[in-house]
C-alpha cells in the first residue's frame, strides 16, 4: 500500500479540531488518526496535521513469489455479510475486497474507495469510488455495484445478516431506505443519512463488509468474482483452504502486493500444543493468533512475536434473563467479588491492561476515566446473602480455549474464595459457540471495534442481534443513540460517562482486561505484524 | 454357507435399522435442530430465524416421515418459496423434475453433510480412505510384532523370556494413546527436549525434530517422517493385549497331548512350534485381531484428533459436535457394517483354522 493520491481538498473542520485535541493531549496518536481519516482526510495529510511525518514506505522490497501456510480456524463459507468470525472473512481477502482498510496504527486506507469526504454534521457521505478496478470476470467495477452491496448489507430479511446493524442510518423497514444511496455518476455515491453517524466509514472496514459482484449468490468459493488478486483453489471446512494468485485476472493494485504465489490456511483444532508439534515439524509458518502461555513455547523455537494493543476483551458476562441473573444485585454481588487486577495477571498472563466493567476502552476517543470497579468480597457475600441466593450454586460456562478457562477460572477462583458456591463448565469450542447468546452466565471473546460507542450498539442495544446480555435499558438506548450522534470526542465523553456508569450500575458484565493479540511468525515473513481487528491482508504480505 | 451368510446379512440391516433410528431420534431432538441451524446460519441469530431455517429447509416435519425420507421410503420434501423457486429434498441433488421423488438410502443418496458443506458419501469415502492408510499400517506394524511377542512368550511358560516379554506387553496395553502419544511427541517431535535436541547437539541429524509431531501432512503424502508417531502409538496399546491373548493359547497349546507326543517321537522344538502348535494356536488371536478393525475405525478419535489426522474417527467427532445428522447416520451404517463383516470374515476363517469348525 504505498501512496493513494488523493485530489487535494479542504481538510474537514472536524479533523482540525481532532488534531489540537491530539496535541493538547486529549486524544493520542492512534485515536486521531482512526478519526481524521474517518473523515476523508489522507493518512499522510493526517500526520501533517499533528506536525508529523508519515512513516516511512517499508524500506526493504518486497521479493515476489514463494508460499505461506498459516494455521487458522476454517468454518464453513457463508455470504459475507452473515459471517460472524474473522477467520471466515481472512479466506476471503484476497479476492474479495473491502470499500476501507483498518490499519494497525489505528488509520483508515482506501481500498475500493479513493477518497471520502463527510459533511459538516456526519449526515451525508461523498463516496470517490476507485477508478480502474475491474472484477476477476472482466466487468468493470463502478458506483452501481455499491450502492447494489449497500442494499445487500441493509436486508434485515436474511438470517444472521450483521451488517443491518451497521447501517442504521441509511435503512428503513428492514430494507434501504429509497433514496438513502445517490449513485451521482459512475463512479461518485452519496450516502444520505437519516441521523448523524460517525462510524459509517470505520463500519465498513468491518470484516462482513467485504464487497461481492452482483451476481454474487451466497458462495464466495464456489463463485469467486472479486476484486482482488487472489482466487481459491480447495476449501475443506475443518482441515484447510489454499489460496493461490489469479494469473487471468489484473488487479488495480497490481504491482503494491499480491508477492506470494500461495497461501496454504492448515485447521489444527482449537489446541495449541498440536499447533507447536506443528511448527517444529515445519508445517506451518505463522499462526493466526497465538495466546497465554504458548507465547514463550513459540518464542523459544524460533519464531518472532508481533503484539497488537486493541480494544479486544473477554467479557464474562450474565444473562439478564435467566435467573438468578434477572437480580440485579446477584449481578453486582458477582462484580465485586471479582478483582480485575488479578485476573489479568493470573487469568492472561498479564498481557494487557486492567478494564472496568463497561466495555468502553481508555483507547477508545470518546472514553471517560471513571474509579476502578468496588472489590469487596465481603460485602458481595452480603449481598448475596440478602438478596436471598446465599446457598445458589452459580455455574460460570466458557469454551476450551486456553485463555478462555484459565481467565474463568480466576474469576470462579475468586468468586470461591468470597464464599459464593461457583461450578466451572468447559465445553468444546465447536459446541460452545451454538448457544453462546443463551448461556446464563458464561465468558464471550468481542473483537474490538475502533469507536466506543461500537460496541455498545451491536452488544448491548436492546434487542439487538448479538445482545447476550439480554441488557434492556431505555436510559441506555436513549443515550447511546445521543451519542452516536456527536462527532466532537470532549462533547461525546460528557454522555459516554453516563453509558458507562449505566453499565456499571446495572452489573451488565465482569470485564476483567483489554487483551493485547500476538502473533507469531517465521522469521523472514513481512508485513505479517498481529491485527487489532485479526485480519490477515495475505494480499500484501511477503517472504524473504 | 449360503444360508449363513443370508442370515448374517439379515442381522446386518435390522442392526443398522435400528442403530441409525436411534442416532436419528437423538440427533433430531428439538434443541439439537436449533443447534444445526445457528451453525448453518449464524452463530447469532433469533428464535424467529431459527424457527424460518429450520421452516425453509424441510426440518419442522414429524420425525417418522423425516426418518423415512431419509431411508427413501417416503417422498422427499417440497417447498415453492415466495419468488418461485422450488426447493427441496431431492431438488439439490437430482434438480427440480426430481421435487417430491424419494431420494434417500435405498435410491443410493446418503445425504448433505452440514458441517463440511458436502455430500455425505464424498467426505465419508475421503475420511476412511484416510483412516484405511493409517489402519493398514498399524495392522502391517501391530500383527506380526505381537504374534512374536505372543509366540516367544508363550512356548515355554514361565521363562525369563516369557516373564520379560509379557511385563511388556501389559505395560504397552495399559498406556492409554493420550498418554504414550504424548510421550512420544514430547520425547521424539520436540525442538527443546526429548531426544531430537541431542541428535542434533551430537550432529547426528540435520532437522530440528527426529519425527513429525503432527500428522496433517500424511493427507498429502505418508512419510516414514509424518506417520511413525501416529501409527506407534495406535500399535503399541492394541499389540500388548493382541500378544497377551497369543501368549494364553499359545501356553495352553503347548500342554496339549500331541504336542508331548511329538517332542517324545524327536521332532525339533522349532518345528514344533511352527508346525503343530502354532496353526492352533492362532484361532484365539486371529478373531481378536478382526476385533481390532472396528476398534481401529471407531477407536482412534483420540489419536486423530491428537495428531489432527482427518480420518473417521476425527470425522465423527466434528459431525457429532456439530449435530451434522445424515453424516452420523452414515457414519454409524458404516461402521455397523464394518463390525458386522470382520466378524463374519473371522467366522469363515475359522473353518480354515481348524476343519472340525463347520459353519451352518
Amino acid at each position: 500500500m504505498t501512496d493513494f493520491q488523493t485530489a487535494k481538498r479542504a481538510v474537514h473542520p472536524a479533523a482540525r479540531m481532532y488534531a489540537r485535541e491530539c496535541l493538547e493531549g486529549k486524544l493520542d496518536r492512534r485515536e486521531f488518526l482512526t478519526r481524521a481519516t474517518a473523515l476523508g482526510v489522507s493518512a499522510t495529510a493526517a500526520y501533517g496535521l499533528i506536525g508529523l511525518a508519515a512513516p516511512a514506505a517499508r524500506a526493504d522490497t518486497p521479493q515476489e513469489g514463494g508460499e505461506l501456510r498459516i494455521q487458522m480456524d476454517i468454518r464453513a463459507q457463508r455470504d459475507p455479510r452473515t459471517w460472524d468470525w474473522s477467520e471466515l472473512a481472512n479466506v476471503c481477502r484476497g479476492w474479495l475486497e473491502y470499500m476501507v482498510q483498518y490499519e494497525r496504527d489505528g488509520s483508515l486506507t482506501p481500498i475500493l474507495l479513493e477518497s471520502w469526504e463527510a459533511n459538516e454534521d456526519a449526515t451525508e457521505y461523498t463516496l470517490n469510488i476507485r477508478q480502474g478496478v475491474t472484477w476477476n470476470n472482466g466487468d468493470p467495477f463502478t458506483a452501481e455495484d455499491v450502492a447494489h452491496n449497500f442494499e445487500r448489507w441493509a436486508d434485515a430479511s436474511v438470517e444472521g445478516n450483521s451488517m443491518v446493524s451497521r447501517m442504521v442510518a441509511i435503512s428503513e423497514d428492514g430494507r434501504l431506505r429509497d433514496g438513502a444511496v445517490e449513485v451521482v455518476d459512475e463512479h461518485t455515491l452519496r450516502l444520505h443519512l437519516d441521523r448523524p453517524d460517525i462510524a459509517m466509514i470505520v463500519n465498513l472496514a468491518d470484516y462482513p463488509a467485504a464487497v461481492v459482484h452482483p451476481s454474487f449468490d451466497g458462495d464466495p468459493i464456489g463463485n469467486p468474482i472479486g476484486t482482488g488478486p487472489y482466487r481459491p483453489v480447495s476449501h475443506q471446512t475443518g482441515i484447510g483452504a489454499v489460496v493461490e494468485r489469479n494469473p487471468d485476472h489484473t488487479w488495480w493494485n497490481e504491482g503494491n502486493g499480491a508477492w506470494l504465489d500461495r497461501i496454504e490456511f492448515i485447521d489444527l483444532g482449537t489446541d495449541p500444543s498440536a499447533w507447536v508439534a506443528s511448527a517444529e515439524g515445519d508445517e506451518i509458518d505463522m499462526l493466526y493468533e497465538t495466546t497465554g502461555d504458548f507465547l514463550d513455547i513459540f518464542t523459544a523455537i524460533g519464531m518472532e512475536q508481533t503484539e497488537a494493543v486493541t480494544a479486544a476483551t473477554l467479557a464474562v458476562r450474565f444473562n439478564q434473563e435467566s435467573p438468578p441473573y434477572d437480580n440485579r444485585d446477584v449481578r453486582r454481588a458477582l462484580q465485586m467479588a471479582v478483582d480485575n487486577e488479578t485476573v489479568l495477571e493470573l487469568g492472561y498472563n498479564d498481557q494487557g491492561v486492567v478494564a472496568e466493567n463497561h466495555h468502553v476502552c481508555p483507547i477508545h476517543p470518546e472514553y471517560a476515566e471513571m474509579d476502578p470497579p468496588e472489590y469487596d468480597p465481603d460485602a458481595a457475600r452480603e449481598m448475596l446473602e440478602e438478596a436471598g441466593f446465599g446457598d445458589y450454586e452459580f455455574e460460570l460456562i466458557s469454551s476450551d480455549e486456553s485463555f478462555h478457562t484459565a481467565t474463568c477460572d480466576n474469576v470462579a477462583a475468586q468468586i470461591r474464595a468470597a464464599g459464593i458456591t461457583i461450578n466451572r463448565t468447559i465445553l468444546p469450542g465447536a459446541t460452545f459457540w451454538n448457544d453462546w447468546l443463551t448461556y446464563p452466565f458464561s465468558a464471550t471473546s468481542w473483537a474490538m471495534r475502533p469507536l466506543g460507542v461500537q460496541v455498545l450498539n451491536l452488544a448491548y442495544r436492546s434487542g439487538e442481534a448479538w445482545n447476550e446480555t439480554a441488557f434492556s435499558n431505555e436510559e441506555f438506548d436513549e443515550t447511546l443513540a445521543e451519542a452516536n450522534g456527536i462527532a466532537d470526542a470532549d462533547e461525546r465523553r460528557e454522555v459516554m460517562a453516563r453509558l458507562q456508569q449505566i453499565m456499571r450500575e446495572e452489573g451488565v458484565l465482569i470485564q476483567p482486561y483489554w487483551r493485547s493479540l500476538f502473533r507469531h511468525a517465521r522469521p523472514g515473513i513481512h508485513n505479517a505484524e498481529m491485527h487489532p481487528t485479526f485480519e490477515v491482508h495475505y494480499q500484501y504480505y511477503w517472504k524473504s | 454357507m449360503l444360508l449363513f451368510l443370508a442370515r448374517r446379512i439379515g442381522v446386518m440391516l435390522v442392526t443398522a435399522i435400528c442403530l441409525t433410528f436411534v442416532v436419528f431420534y437423538l440427533t433430531n431432538l428439538p434443541a439439537k435442530l436449533e443447534t444445526l441451524a445457528k451453525t448453518q446460519a449464524g452463530t447469532r441469530i433469533s428464535d424467529a430465524e431459527v424457527a424460518r431455517w429450520l421452516d425453509r429447509h424441510g426440518y419442522n416435519q414429524p420425525m417418522l416421515v423425516r426418518y423415512g425420507e431419509w431411508l427413501g421410503v417416503v417422498p422427499g420434501w417440497v417447498r415453492e418459496e415466495p419468488d418461485g423457486t422450488i426447493r427441496g429434498r431431492c431438488v439439490g441433488v437430482r434438480g427440480v423434475e426430481a421435487a417430491g421423488e424419494r431420494c434417500g438410502i435405498l435410491q443410493g443418496y446418503w445425504g448433505h453433510s452440514t458441517r463440511f458443506r458436502a455430500p455425505v458419501g464424498e467426505v465419508i469415502g475421503a475420511r476412511l480412505g484416510a483412516t484405511g492408510m493409517l489402519m493398514l499400517w498399524v495392522l502391517i506394524v501391530m500383527v506380526p510384532m505381537a504374534l512374536i511377542v505372543g509366540i516367544l512368550a508363550g512356548m515355554r511358560e514361565g521363562s525369563r523370556t516369557d516373564r520379560s516379554l509379557s511385563t511388556f506387553a501389559i505395560a504397552s496395553t495399559a498406556t492409554p494413546e493420550y498418554v504414550s502419544g504424548v510421550l512420544f511427541i514430547a520425547l521424539l517431535a520436540s525442538s527443546t527436549v526429548g531426544l531430537s535436541p541431542l541428535l542434533n547437539q551430537w550432529g547426528l541429524m540435520d532437522a530440528p525434530v527426529l519425527f513429525q509431531g503432527n500428522a496433517r501432512s500424511a493427507l498429502e503424502g505418508i512419510t516414514f517422517w509424518n506417520f511413525t508417531l501416529p501409527v506407534m502409538t495406535i500399535a503399541l496399546y492394541g499389540m500388548g493385549y493382541i500378544a497377551r491373548i497369543t501368549r494364553a493359547s499359545m501356553t495352553e497349546v503347548m500342554t496339549q497331548q500331541y504336542i508331548r507326543t511329538a517332542r517324545l517321537k524327536g521332532v525339533t522344538f522349532p518345528n514344533i512350534v511352527l508346525k503343530h502348535a502354532l496353526r492352533n494356536a492362532l484361532i484365539a488371536p486371529f478373531t481378536v485381531i478382526m476385533l481390532q478393525i472396528p476398534w481401529l475405525l471407531n477407536g482412534v478419535v483420540i489419536v486423530e484428533v491428537l495428531f489432527s489426522y482427518p480420518g473417521f474417527g476425527w470425522t465423527l467427532f466434528e459431525a457429532a459436535v456439530n449435530n451434522d445428522i445424515e453424516l452420523l447416520l452414515a457414519a454409524s451404517v458404516v461402521a455397523v457394517i464394518v463390525v458386522l463383516l470382520t466378524q463374519l470374515i473371522s467366522d469363515i476363517g475359522y473353518v480354515y483354522l481348524n476343519p472340525r469348525i463347520r459353519v451352518t
